[in-house]
């Protein structure tokens, strides 16, 4: 059974390696897809539905009933901005449906401060041939979905 | 066993005197040391680390989600 993995915002999806980041870029921690985020402040939305395994204000990770922890990241380095801008709705140990609003947060405020607002979607600790179905270029919108994991 | 792992990134980064601050992000732990060169990159490595990317006196270990718990463990041993 595979689980297909949602975008948790609009934007432009991309291919990992174009993410300004070598933890990402090189899939140090897990392949994946980036999405370039469009417009301001929105909210982030599950990519699956799981339990909130680890929970950021600019970054959380939602671990499946099937086993796959997807890592979604809102920006690069903006664990430097100490949570400033980005509000919560859940809290770690939550359990969640794909689509429900984890995050809202303002990527045009993040690029204000410098930081780049993109957006990696990774699946931890498995091989970059887990990963099926992936979409790497185009406009997608929040729940539409970027890629499968798992047999 | 966590704390074994703990002990061996500590010793890698220099041991605790060595480090200035570790900060966990969700995916490594962002460390300020005050001597880059007693950074053991090969026992970082040796330790589970990912990856490890060094910028002067700060130091990226890449260790994957457990970044806020391998951090805490850290501080422990400090």
């Amino acid at each position: 059974m595979s689980t297909e993995v949602g975008s948790p915002v609009a934007g432009l999806a991309t291919a990992i390696s174009e993410v300004p980041d070598p933890v990402f870029s090189q899939a140090m921690v897990g392949p994946g897809v980036a999405v370039q985020p469009s417009g301001g402040r929105a909210d982030a939305v599950a990519p699956v539905a799981g339990m909130v395994a680890t929970l950021h204000p600019h970054a959380f990770v939602i671990a499946s009933p099937g086993g796959a922890a997807i890592l979604v990241h809102l920006g690069i380095d903006t664990v430097k901005l100490k949570g400033e801008g980005f509000e919560l709705h859940v809290a770690k140990g939550d359990v969640v449906e794909a689509g429900q609003r984890i995050v809202t947060w303002d990527p045009s405020e993040v690029e204000s401060h410098g930081y780049s607002s993109i957006c990696p979607v990774v699946v931890l600790d498995v091989a970059s041939d887990a990963l099926t179905d992936v979409r790497e270029d185009g406009q997608v919108v929040a729940g539409d979905p970027l890629f499968a994991v798992g047999a | 066993m966590a704390q074994d792992k703990a002990a061996a990134i500590l010793a890698a980064l220099g041991g605790g005197d060595n480090v200035v601050e570790i900060e966990p992000c969700i995916t490594r732990l962002r460390c300020e040391v005050e001597d880059g060169s007693k950074i053991d990159e090969a026992a970082l490595k040796a330790a589970g680390a990912h990856g490890v990317m060094v910028q002067g006196p700060v130091v990226q270990v890449v260790v994957g989600p457990e970044a806020d718990t391998l951090a805490e463990d850290i501080e422990d041993l400090r």
